[in-house]
């Protein structure tokens, strides 16, 4: 909001330099942008909250200086003179739209001259950014910058059938505005028409059939009262904002477009000339009533702010906000806000405008303030140690947004069939899929980075995924771990079992096949725990990598943060350490290529019982010439160790033997004698 | 003799000396040097020593300075050479090591910028009192408007100013949409306890704004709130100079603006003053009575501030990073530096 300088001090005495003024409107709501030397005046640009629409004017922020300066305001009266036909008698109004427009007044005034404003006028529109058009339109400008009403002038001459009807407009229905652009309109928008046809977009713009123009001779003169909702979602439509709609917007005060109305009609007779023409038309059959009064508390004050304020201050500062008041003479006053201030309502606004007023320089910065336990979640802690441990594999982490396109979105949901939640409108080109897997984001990082040369973006991400309930409530947002990256589907799981072991410690963790298109044949396992899926690793085919268009090897993981919780081992606890020596084997077995590691190892913790530690892969190797086909080496080592004494070396020979016979019956293994 | 030759004959002696000794490497080759020029009888430094003699009175403060550095110098460079002998002599014989070649480094990650901001302020925070607690992203509208003072025709409820879902036929008439602020995890907060509450929410939020260097259309955001009885925007304002204090490691000063947000009131746009100039932190205020309604607490028995600021902002002020956009590009070479 643009404000002169000059402009001001028509209305308040201004004591204070520019600067000075500049800074206490900036420490009291009015934030100061910056401020311009205009053709011999000083313009200020102050930048107003959306709750403070009274002061888009200029008496509204002169209001506001007189309250910080302790000035009393010199407001015009409007007082006009009027004559001939009340106009109410061959007029009529017919608001059928009370709902987008509460109330709508209209003046004639009839014989004007248009022409040039005058010098003082154009001036002061200047100041302010405002190119002057004509006398007529110029006031009404005027005006509007000074109360904060907008206004509009017809030719009245082009308004037909002796009727003002405010309606919503017809689905089509097109306008011409002064802009001179057409605009389609529709239902949602209220406009003015006469007895045929749309006149001007309500609130908004007039229309250029019934601008004024140099012919023109008799004018209707608007004040109205917009319903802010309509007008914002009419500009928005029509991509067509001005200051009157940004006023609208943010509700006009409506008790005074009686003032405003008569306040225009006195300037353009002054500048144009032309007789005021008796009566009104008013859509309002009774004044408004006031603003709703509230009790005001000044114990609230304290208790609120953390320092009290005089109550001579209090008395001071409440009626020259413009509020009257009732003091109760117990600490209690009874308020009444003026009509300007839709934002004043309550006792908590009063507190906000003493506060502001006073000065929040006056609430110091060093109280005391008492102490409050707080600790650590588990869940950082276990987030903590995983990027501890993707730091240590060489992972970089990666942020992502949130909402993906369709493409991507289809390339893994390891989680859910159900379909992905998807927005209205898209938050990045074409995104619209609120994501299921991390996966596919990461894989666009790393093809991002492979175009830039760099083929070794390893990338983790730690965020939530969207899970549609099939209920259809709100999703089930899963916090996850995902990292993508050019190690091997072993080294990959290595990874995952660093993390696995640093947040849970020991669990019975199992493998599930998992099976896809997507993955490498053998290279895709679902991590379980008694049946519950809680991760998902694989290795990318070479056809989805071609697909993707992926270099080199790429492997996943995919992990449900949540669903580690549980189990995590926040605070690890010492177990006992053996004093005992252990004694350390090695196997090396001949096995069938279909058994597996997790068959074999189930089977040597079983027969090595109590006395088995420190189960150990080593390497598998081939030698079909000796072995045969289907058959495979695998070599492991293990250590055998007591909790209450040495092993004898008979006991321990013993435990290996129970291994090997294990091995041997159970697994069809042959051991190779070293 | 003139000061000027005696400093150069120094000069000369210290050029020669340093350069011969630098090239010494065993034991007999050094002892031949430590004679020719520290030697106690005839070394070439004793005689320049003589020299000091004919100097004018005047001249011996300055010639004397510079003899002292001289000699130091020659002397530093003597018990390199030695070390250097030392060293070789121990060393078995084979190819010469090069200490300077660069290590065998581990290949480390890098945790990103934004959860470095995140966990920085979420130490802080936790010191002063306030835990972290999370909600959901994806919101109704009774905990992203109407519980937080957003009345329906609110323009900030506006289709296109915020990412609401497309639902399914079924769930007609229900609205879910992305939050577009924090405060949501506030009032899951009072919803679910009586207070005490002081929690700080960190998280995801999404705004339609077209992407460029200052803007991106999903943001991190933190929020503190802190409800109780007798809680005051004094309070407010000393648990800011805590934070920012802490934040920015000196002592800093706190000023309060009015603004305008619909769950507090009064309001305000917090300011650090911090070398030397006012800058914006975010906004803050004492939790409006409509909100605390709302979540069922009596505004006359208990009352509250919260304040909120973006983690971008304060992100890449303190990495000097100039375009928001770098943050989720997650290009390595970006990524690497942090």
């Amino acid at each position: 909001m643009l404000v002169s300088w000059e402009w001001l001090s028509q209305y308040v005495y201004l004591k204070n330099t520019p600067d000075e003024i500049a800074n206490r409107l900036s420490l009291s709501g009015l934030n100061h942008e910056e401020t311009k030397a205009v053709d011999g005046d000083v313009v200020l640009d102050l930048e107003v909250t959306s709750n403070r629409a009274d002061c888009l004017c200029h008496i509204g922020i002169a209001r506001e200086i007189g309250v910080l300066t302790n000035q009393q305001l010199c407001l015009p009266e409007a007082k006009i003179a009027t004559g001939g036909e009340d106009i109410t008698h061959n007029w009529k109004l017919n608001v059928e739209a009370p709902l987008a427009c509460p109330r709508y007044t209209g003046r004639i005034i009839r014989g004007v001259k248009v022409g040039p404003s005058p010098a003082w006028l154009v001036k002061r529109l200047a100041a302010i950014g405002c190119k002057s058009v004509n006398n007529i339109v110029d006031v009404t400008n005027y005006v509007m910058f000074e109360l904060g009403q907008p206004l509009h002038a017809f030719d009245l001459r082009h308004v037909r059938g002796n009727q003002v009807v405010v309606r919503m407009a017809k689905e089509g229905e097109q306008l011409v505005a002064i802009d001179h652009r057409p605009y389609k309109l529709d239902p949602s928008m209220v406009v003015i028409a006469d007895a045929q046809r749309a006149l001007a977009l309500g609130g908004i713009m007039g229309g250029a059939d019934s601008e004024v123009s140099t012919s023109t001779v008799d004018l209707l003169i608007e004040a109205a009262d917009f319903a802010p909702r309509v007008i914002r979602s009419a500009a928005r439509a029509l991509k067509l904002h001005s200051p009157s709609s940004f006023r609208f917007e943010r509700r006009i005060d409506a008790r005074q477009l009686d003032w405003a109305s008569r306040r225009c009609c006195e300037l353009i007779v002054q500048v144009a000339g032309g007789t005021i023409q008796n009566g009104m038309l008013d859509s309002a059959s009774a004044p408004l009533e006031p603003p709703a009064r509230f009790l005001f508390r000044c114990s609230e004050i304290e208790r609120i702010l953390g320092i009290s304020i005089p109550l001579s201050e209090v008395l001071r500062i409440v009626p020259a906000l413009g509020c009257k008041i009732v003091d109760h003479g117990n600490g209690t006053l009874d308020v009444t806000p003026p009509t300007w201030r839709a934002d004043l309502t309550r006792e908590i606004d009063m507190i906000e405008e003493l506060a502001r007023i006073h000065g929040y320089e006056q609430i110091p910065e060093n109280v005391p303030v008492p102490m409050f336990a707080s600790a650590k979640r588990p869940k950082d802690v276990v987030l903590e140690r995983i990027r501890g441990v993707m730091i240590a594999a060489g992972l970089d982490e990666a942020l992502t947004p949130s909402v993906v396109t369709q493409g991507n979105d289809e390339v893994l949901s390891p989680w859910t069939e159900l379909p992905a939640l998807s927005t209205d409108i898209a938050l990045l080109e074409g995104a619209t899929r609120l994501r299921r897997s991390l996966v596919p984001s990461l894989l666009t990082c790393r093809l991002h980075n492979q175009a830039q040369s760099a083929r070794d973006a390893d990338l983790f991400e730690v965020a939530q995924i969207y899970l549609p309930s099939a209920e259809g409530g709100l999703p089930i947002e899963q916090c996850t771990l995902s990292w993508v990256g050019g190690s091997s589907f072993s080294e990959t799981k290595g990874i995952l079992e660093s993390i696995l072991e640093a947040v849970c410690g020991v669990q019975a963790w199992t493998f599930g096949d998992w099976a896809s298109t997507m993955l490498e044949a053998g290279e895709g396992a679902k991590l379980q725990l008694n049946g519950k899926t809680f991760g998902h690793i694989g290795t990318f085919s070479k056809a989805a990598k071609k697909e993707l268009r992926l270099e080199g090897n790429c492997s996943f993981v995919e992990l449900s943060i949540d669903g580690l919780l549980p189990l995590a081992r926040i605070v690890p606890t010492a177990k006992w350490i053996s004093p005992y020596p252990a004694v350390v084997r090695d196997l090396n077995l001949v096995l069938d290529e279909a058994c597996r590691w997790h068959q074999l190892s189930e089977a040597v913790r079983f027969a090595g019982g109590d006395l088995l530690r420190d189960l150990q892969y080593r390497e598998t190797y081939r030698d079909a010439a000796k072995d045969g086909d289907g058959k495979k080496r695998v070599l492991f080592s293990f250590s055998l160790q007591s909790d209450e004494r040495t092993l004898t070396s008979q006991e321990a020979d013993d435990c290996v033997k129970r291994i090997i016979q294990a091995c041997e019956q159970g697994l069809g293994g042959r051991l190779i004698a070293s | 003799m003139e000061l000027n030759e005696f400093v150069h004959q120094l000069d000369e002696l210290e050029k020669q000396a340093v350069s011969e000794l630098s090239l010494i490497q065993d034991a007999t080759a050094l002892e031949e040097i430590r004679i020719k020029y520290l030697g106690a009888k005839s070394g070439q430094f004793k005689n320049v020593q003589k020299l000091m003699g004919a100097l004018a009175a005047a001249d011996r403060p300055a010639g004397g300075k510079r003899f002292n550095e001289v000699k130091n110098a020659i002397q530093a460079a003597f018990d390199e050479a030695q070390n250097r002998v030392a060293l070789g002599a121990t060393k078995s014989s084979g190819p010469l090591a090069d200490p300077t070649l660069p290590g065998a480094r581990l290949r480390l990650g890098h945790v990103h910028p934004i959860t470095q901001t995140i966990e920085h302020l979420k130490e802080i925070m936790g010191r002063l009192g306030f835990s972290v607690t999370e909600g959901p992203e994806v919101e109704d509208p009774w905990h992203n408007f109407v519980a937080l003072n957003i009345p329906d025709d609110h323009p900030a409820r506006d289709p296109l100013d915020n990412f609401y879902l497309k639902t399914a036929e079924k769930n007609a008439g229900v609205t879910r949409l992305l939050r577009s602020q924090t405060s949501t995890v506030q009032i899951r907060v009072m919803e679910s306890r009586q207070p005490p509450v002081r929690i700080i929410s960190l998280g995801r939020v999404y705004r339609p704004d077209e992407a460029d260097a200052t803007h991106f259309p999903m943001f991190h955001q933190m929020e503190g709130l802190w409800v109780d009885r007798g809680v005051t925007m004094a309070q407010l304002k000393s648990v800011l100079r805590l934070f920012a204090t802490s934040y920015l490691g000196g002592d800093v000063n706190i000023r309060f603006r009015p603004s305008f947000f619909p769950f507090t009131e009064p309001s305000v746009e917090v300011d650090f003053w911090w070398a030397g100039r006012w800058i914006e932190f975010g906004g803050a205020g004492m939790v409006d009575p409509n909100v605390l309604k709302a979540v069922g607490y009596d505004p006359d028995v208990y009352t509250g501030f919260a304040f909120g600021l973006g983690v971008e902002r304060l992100c890449m002020r303190r990495h000097e990073v100039t375009d928001i956009r770098d943050l989720y590009r997650n290009d390595i070479r970006f990524l690497r530096q942090f």
